[in-house]
């Protein structure tokens, strides 16, 4: 094998990794190394400088291979690859050490963590002889959009990508568009017309030649890659429709927590105990009244039900606070007599308009009454007449005071929660779940809409609690992304992938329950197993299971892999 | 539909507040003229409008459907559904006609208000049938503001194939996160994220980056924009600079850096910060002494420079654009912490502001991200002794956070700032993490964690031995070279008098000091507290009244980097959109009561 | 035991004056910013919050209101408009109500149309009553200037003056008794043993007559105003109440009292003006909100006052006729002034004020004591 020249570029990623690892005892133990031409660390290789020396190296000492210690390569793997391509080599010819998440972040003792940097980073300096150069390809892009959830994300995704003339399919379970704003009257903090809202997109949508609407309609196959995903929706009628679409976007949404979980407030038990989507329906009736039919005069709103507690979520809702004061103003409308208390943990009106929202709630006489986050209060009723009014006692933080609040109705601001079917579509879709079963999004910040799976994005209260206008900005988003897609045509695929070696295929099909991305097909005339490489994530399953060694992953051969392991030890 | 239905106009509005841009009389009686109006009426609205009595008034004039005119007719909805209902009318039946909802609020006030009124008379969502018409689309577009937001709807759009001018004002692209440390709640390293794209900005074919520079002016319609552009001169050749710092070296003016907003320096010819987009020099003219003097003094950098990079002659020059779509993205500036006197900012040196300690915990900051406290040393070149941060500076042994910094106050800005919470425990977590002896107390109001993870962030701090006190503190004494923090412990019923030795001011998001000049350039309007106002605050959270032109991130109100990331890639679809249908959508079309009947027509088809 | 909520307290007390503490959002700011909040009596922010809540008992209870000097440094650092300096005033309007057992206070705070009415009434009563007993007694000849003489027997004036002194005392006794046993008493406070009552008892006159605590407040003007007003005030009434005929029968001045009443007169009405005229200006965070209980107060003294000096002067002057006039209507300035005010209104805080100091010294003790702590002059904590 012919002497590779190796760079070694060390990042101290500010203090990230510097505060753990001597950066510059790493550089000295790397140019040590067989193969090593030059070392060097630099406080943000994936910055600007950063990348000019990986590049300016290559050419001024003509390396052939590049080792860059740094963080994850989930995190700039691609970003030094094209480094590496612009230095002028093949960009496969680059190898990450993780000395972040692997090393500084996770060890106190900063010696160690020095020697296992070391280590790490001859690991890969010793697979990087080995790496072969690959050729990225690139698969044509279906323009069709499969959308699953016409909830407002849903109909915004689907409007942004048909105005764009995009084919767009439009599933939803239910019998009408619109999701949870549907249930809605009015929308916090203005107070605007939730109802006005959503017929206009939903006319718009429905009305739109280039959406096919989907309803009772629930997406039962996802076979396929990016660009080229062959759903398989099961139609009202029962039967099977297949589609061919490049993406899909996920905007299943949330569901309300159940109430009757939190025992001490009686939802169930208690007749005028309603949450906060029941006193929707009763102010869009124009009847806010106790189970016995009387006008309230007393009603206590009581936040985050569900929500911010060590026995339920952990999470807050986000839109429960505005919703609350919204009651509060919607009941003082309705009732003028009426005293409407809102008991809360902390007020959270930070969207626009809200601080001033707030205001005018507290100027309209609404009592604020402050609980402590898992000390919720305990709502019994006043005497034994089961229409003779409530008293809630809870400890009011504010004052100090343990009280009675007299109420005839109770309304819960149930919080959102993942729907129960999410791991469903999780699994359908081949995306991941969150402790709290949220979908993840690829990176918070970097990608808050793409998720794992090339071209299946995520959008709106589905990745986690979200307000109508977050929602539909994050359904814009997951349209960005795709129109970029389509007007390119084409999309790249990596060229890290596993291939069968046709000769050693026995046929034993071993592979192709296993595979998690479905990427493997059977040939029954050939009888040889193939994979589609677009679809592969080169996870390496069906090459370690493959009976006969049929099966080599590109970038992951064993020859690299021992080598690495050679490394390390 | 509203042929049939005996419709009851009522515009409501407070009696106590001023009648705002709408002539309300007008209004009033024009709708009383509308198809199926049975009555209109102005109610000057005192004490709660009274449901009963509204009954009363409904069964009278046996009106089957309400229409609720005004600024916020929401606020009266209940009333009238109640009131209508109870005689057995339909509920759904009460609509809103709201005039800030829909832009009767600038020019034209009056007849959008009633084109607002007849859609609601009609049984038409306003948004429907206002909705755009569509022009040819000139493909470029610009960008205005090369913080994360416009960073982020430059790549999307120019990854799409398209070019984007993106115009920074500064010399760097970057904006606020290029200073911070680690972001919320995940305490990722900012540089990490947000450099790499800086990366691809710089050297994106379809991106042509202009640092330095302003819009000037804006002509022309959706589609079809011609824009100025003022491009200072760098005075450096940024393809020829290579970034070794030999000019700096011998610069002999030394300026407060902007980059480090003041805890550390520069020389007047600089590089904003080590990671800097484009990665060259600029000559800061307010400074530098050839440019002074005329060139009679100095040029030092000149005769140093080998590559011969530095021109100190350049001169400013105008460029013209042609664009179709114009995002904006202009982002916040923190507020003046000196306002408040009571927080002593300035009188003492070590309460500090929320930008000046993400540069002191920074690892590229003048203490390599030590957290320390400032020292009085004396300047050899000013002969003065002043305040500054050194490295092997005393370690602080109490930090005190103070939440709402001139945010949730309307002797300043009313609004909440949405981030000031997360990123003071961060800042929390970092003071216990670098100082673990240190004592950390967090003075907030109300704790606003409402992102994914926040909460669990929120208990994590406390978990780490953060006192977090539920109180608005309100001074900041300093007794013999102690400082001291007074304010209430709510929770425990005390009030509590502390010694300090850092305070950290979590100063509040504002507007940018040019947010008014640009807004008048773009022809778009500023809502409650200067912020850019959106097309719809729901469902059009990025457009603006103008077509084509777009908002996105805090220029538009207080946000995060996820959701100004979320919404800058949004603004990017919505262009994309139009390039790639190759149709742009004007504002919202001026309705006749001919458009309006036609859409109920199209509606009642349906 | 929990303790249930009056969501009707917030009217009532907007009749008060107190119609922005709905705007609170409780941030505590009001509280470190007042220089004499500290533990144990935390406020504005505690009282309001009892307020904004409707616990009725708490508030009735609450020393805090009277421990204000309505500096008004809090409401102009309050971030929401909330006017804490107004509402700790108002609460000490309503409290002053709670206090008189008659509940004239309560109709005279709550509507302005009774007090001035009831002011009026008694002004008059006082002039025609004076003139009909001047004349049925048939001697009185206004044209000579004995004092009172000219109305009343001698002396019968001193009687009078002591009855209804006397009778205005008795009732501030009780109303003073009353706020002892909402403040003092209840299973909430701690026990205060009476020798802690008699060791403090000097704490009484001390902040009555030098308002020391008055002087701690941010700026020093209003307490040397408030001073000066309170002592020409006292100096006058011991003045009229011990030494009326020095001041009244001549020709031959005693000059020791005159100097007094002279000076006395001078402080009143300078203070009393200034007093309207920062009111009018609102020059003061402390003077832009103005109840109707203010106006009348400070006008029934500027009145007072200048009725007689002018009496005085046209006595001095030899106008007998005159200044029979003027005192008479001297009188029915002061008669309606002392009926009125001092018990049922704004004056009553005279003696409500420095009680509230005195019971509060004695609690922090006695909240010390039974927390094992040293007592005097409980100072801001530090956190720990």
């Amino acid at each position: 094998m012919a002497e590779e020249r190796i760079g070694v570029f060390v990042c101290n990623c500010g203090t990230n990794i510097a505060k753990m690892v001597d950066g510059a005892a790493v550089v000295k133990a790397a140019t040590e190394m067989p193969g090593v031409e030059v070392a060097c660390a630099y406080k943000y290789m994936c910055s600007n400088p950063g990348q000019e020396l990986i590049t300016r190296d290559i050419r001024d000492h003509g390396l052939s291979r590049v080792v860059v210690a740094a963080c994850s390569p989930r995190m700039h793997e691609g970003t030094f690859r094209k480094a590496v391509e612009r230095g002028g080599i093949n960009p496969y010819f680059l190898e990450m050490a993780n000395i972040r998440e692997q090393c500084s972040w996770v060890h106190d003792d900063p010696a160690a963590a020095t020697e296992k940097a070391t280590a790490l980073t001859r690991a890969s300096v010793q697979r990087v002889t080995h790496h072969q150069p690959l050729e990225k390809r690139s698969v044509p892009m279906c323009p069709a959009t499969l959308v699953i959830g016409g909830g407002i994300a849903g109909l915004t995704a689907a409007l942004e990508l048909a105005d764009a003339d995009q084919q767009v399919y439009l599933v939803e379970r239910q019998a009408q568009l619109g999701g949870n704003v549907a249930r809605l009257d009015l929308t916090a903090p203005y107070l605007d017309s939730a109802r006005d809202l959503l017929r206009d997109r939903v006319t718009r949508v429905t009305r739109h030649p280039g959406i096919q609407v989907l309803l009772e309609s629930q997406v039962v196959g996802l076979q396929g890659f990016v660009g080229n995903f062959r759903p398989t929706v099961k139609i009202g009628t029962g039967e099977l429709l297949h589609l061919e679409v490049g993406s899909v976007v996920v905007c299943t949404g949330y569901q309300e927590f159940d109430a009757t979980r939190v025992r001490q407030y009686g939802y169930g038990r208690l007749p005028d105990v309603i949450t906060s989507f029941e006193l929707e329906a009763m102010l869009r009736r124009g009847k806010v009244e106790t189970r016995a039919g009387k006008t309230p005069r007393h009603v206590a709103v009581v936040h985050c039900v569900g929500s911010r507690s060590r026995e339920f979520h952990p999470y807050c809702s986000r839109v429960c606070c505005m919703t609350g004061l919204k009651y509060a103003n919607e009941i003082k409308s309705a009732i003028p007599e009426a005293y409407v208390s809102n008991l809360y943990v902390d007020m959270s009106a930070f969207g626009k308009g809200c601080e001033d929202f707030y205001k005018r709630t507290a100027e309209a006489r609404t009592i604020f009454l402050m609980y402590e986050k898992n000390q919720a209060p305990e709502i019994r009723l006043a005497g034994t007449d089961p229409e003779g009014g409530m008293l809630i006692a809870m400890k009011e933080r504010l004052s100090g005071e343990e009280i009675e609040i007299p109420s005839d109705l109770v309304v819960l601001m149930v919080g959102m929660e993942p729907r129960r079917d999410s791991d469903e579509v999780a699994r359908l879709v081949n995306i991941s779940r969150d402790k709290d079963g949220w979908f993840i999004e690829s990176h918070p910040k970097l990608d808050p809409v793409a998720t794992t799976t090339d071209g299946v994005f995520i959008a709106g209260a589905c990745q986690a609690p979200k307000d109508i206008p977050d929602s539909v900005a994050q359904a814009r988003a997951a349209a960005a992304r795709i129109l970029a897609k389509i007007h390119q045509g084409m999309i790249a695929v990596d060229a890290v992938y596993a291939e069968v070696l046709e000769a050693h295929c026995s046929g034993c099909r071993v592979c192709n329950e296993l595979c998690p991305y479905t990427a493997i097909e059977y040939d029954e005339v050939a009888r040889r197993s193939h994979i589609i490489s677009a679809a592969c994530k080169a996870c390496g399953c069906c090459a370690a299971a493959c009976p006969s060694g049929a099966i080599q992953a590109r970038h992951f051969t064993d020859q690299q892999i021992f080598a690495q392991i050679e490394g390390v030890l | 539909m509203s042929a049939r239905s005996r419709i009851g106009v009522f515009v409501c509005h407070p009696a106590d507040s001023d009648a705002g841009p709408v002539d309300l009389q007008a209004v009033t009686a024009w709708s009383a003229g509308l198809p199926g109006v049975l009555s209109a009426r102005l109610v000057l609205v005192k004490r709660p409008l009274d449901p009963l009595a509204l009954r009363e008034e409904i069964r009278r004039g046996g009106l089957t459907a309400i229409v609720i005119a005004g600024y916020r007719p929401g606020h009266y909805k209940p009333a009238f559904t109640r009131a209508l209902a109870a005689d057995g009318g339909d509920p759904d039946q009460v609509r809103l006609a709201s005039f800030r909802e829909h832009g009767a609020m600038a020019e034209h006030a009056l007849e959008r208000a009633k084109a607002v009124v007849a859609c609601a008379v009609h049984g038409v969502p306003f948004s429907l049938a206002a909705q755009p018409e569509s022009v040819p689309v000139n493909p470029a577009t610009l960008v205005i503001g090369g913080g994360v937001g416009g960073i982020q709807a430059a790549l999307e759009i120019a990854d799409a194939g398209h070019t984007v001018y993106l115009v920074e004002r500064q010399g760097t692209i970057g904006g606020h996160m290029a200073m911070f440390d680690k972001t919320f709640p995940t305490l990722d390293c900012a540089a990490c994220i947000l450099t790499p794209k800086m990366v691809s900005v710089g050297q994106h074919p379809n991106i042509e980056l202009m640092v330095l520079s302003e819009v000037q002016e804006v002509q022309g319609r959706a589609g079809d924009y011609r824009v100025k552009v003022l491009r200072h001169a760098t005075r450096v050749d940024a393809d020829t600079c290579v970034a070794c710092a030999d000019c700096a070296q011998f610069c002999p003016v030394v300026v407060p850096s902007e980059f480090d907003v003041g805890i550390a320096t520069r020389k007047a010819i600089y590089i904003p910060f080590p990671q800097a987009v484009p990665n060259a020099y600029l000559v800061d003219p307010e400074h530098c002494t050839w440019i002074l003097s005329d060139g009679k003094k100095c040029g030092a950098c000149v005769k140093k420079c080998a590559k011969e990079a530095i021109h100190l002659d350049a001169k400013d020059e105008v460029v013209e654009l042609q664009v179709g779509n114009i995002v904006v993205a202009t982002g916040y500036d923190t507020f003046d912490a000196r306002r408040i006197e009571r927080y002593g900012y300035g009188a003492h040196p070590n309460v500090l502001t929320a930008l000046e300690f993400e540069r002191l915990t920074n690892a590229s900051g003048p203490t390599g991200g030590k957290i320390v406290l400032k020292t009085l040393k004396h300047n050899k070149r000013t002969k003065s002794d002043e305040w500054v941060f050194e490295p092997d500076g005393p370690r602080p042994k109490a930090v005190a956070i103070l939440h709402c910094v001139g945010s949730r106050d309307q002797n300043h800005n009313a609004y909440c700032s949405r981030v000031c919470c997360m990123y003071s425990l961060k800042f929390a977590h970092l003071v216990r993490e670098k100082l673990p002896e240190a004592r950390c107390l967090e003075f907030y109001i109300d704790m606003r964690a409402f992102g994914k993870g926040y909460e669990e962030f929120f208990e994590r701090i406390q978990e780490e031995g953060v006192f977090v006190v539920r109180g608005r503190s309100a001074k900041v004494t300093e007794r013999d070279g102690q400082l001291y923090l007074r304010g209430e412990d709510i929770l425990a019923d005390r009030v509590v008098e502390t010694p300090v030795d850092m305070v950290l001011l979590s100063v509040g998001l504002q507007p940018t000091a040019d947010a008014d000049r640009l807004a008048g350039i773009l022809g778009i309007d500023r809502a409650e507290g200067g912020w850019f106002n959106e097309l719809d605050s729901n469902t059009e959270p990025t457009s603006t009244e103008r077509g084509g032109i777009f908002v996105a991130g805090a220029c538009q109100g207080p946000k995060d980097i996820p959701d100004t990331v979320a919404q800058a890639s949004a603004v990017a679809a919505q262009v994309l959109q139009t390039i790639v249908s190759g149709r742009a959508h004007q504002g919202r079309r001026h309705l006749t009561l001919e458009d309006i009947e036609k859409s109920a027509r199209a509606l009642a088809a349906q | 035991m929990a303790v249930r909520m009056n969501p009707g307290l917030v009217d009532d007390l907007a009749r008060y004056g107190a119609d922005d503490v709905t705007k609170c959002f409780q941030c505590g700011n009001c509280s470190a910013a007042c220089p004499f909040s500290q533990d144990p009596f935390i406020f504005p922010r505690k009282p309001m919050r009892y307020l904004q809540m409707g616990l009725e008992e708490r508030l009735r209870s609450s020393l805090e209101p009277w421990l204000c000097y309505y500096c008004g440094e809090c409401s102009v650092e309050c971030p929401r408009g909330a006017e804490p300096g107004e509402t700790m005033m108002s609460m000490r309007r309503w409290l002053t109500a709670q206090y008189d057992f008659t509940g004239l206070s309560r109709l005279f705070y709550r509507s302005w149309k009774a007090e001035l009415l009831a002011i009026l009434l008694v002004s008059l009563i006082t002039g025609a009553g004076f003139l009909t007993f001047g004349f049925l007694r048939g001697g009185g000849d206004l044209s000579v200037y004995d004092g009172p003489g000219a109305f009343l027997p001698a002396g019968a004036v001193h009687v009078f003056d002591w009855t209804m002194g006397g009778a205005l005392l008795a009732l501030l006794l009780v109303n003073c008794l009353r706020m002892w046993r909402f403040t003092m008493g209840g299973e909430r406070r701690p026990r205060v043993p009476a020798g802690a009552y008699l060791r403090h008892l000097l704490l009484l006159p001390w902040h009555f007559f030098t308002q020391k605590r008055y002087a701690e407040c941010g700026e020093k003007r209003p307490w040397a105003t408030h001073l000066v007003l309170m002592l020409s005030y006292v100096t006058i009434l011991v003045l009229v109440m011990f030494f009326l005929r020095d001041l009244q029968f001549g020709p031959e001045i005693r000059w020791s009292v005159h100097a007094l009443g002279y000076v006395a007169s001078i402080g009143l009405i300078t203070t009393a003006s200034l007093a309207i005229r920062g009111r009018l200006k609102k020059d003061a965070p402390y003077h832009k909100h103005s109840h109707e209980s203010d106006w009348a107060f400070l006008v029934l003294l500027v009145f007072v006052a200048s009725t007689g000096v002018v009496q005085h002067v046209l006595h001095r002057a030899g106008l007998p006729t005159a200044a029979n006039v003027a005192y008479l209507v001297h009188l029915m300035g002061v008669v309606p002034m002392l009926v009125v005010e001092v018990p049922f209104s704004k004056w009553s805080h005279l003696a409500y004020r420095p009680l509230a100091m005195y019971f509060a010294r004695l609690q922090a003790e006695a909240l010390a004591a039974r927390a094992g702590r040293p007592a005097p002059e409980p100072k801001p904590q530090l956190a720990t």
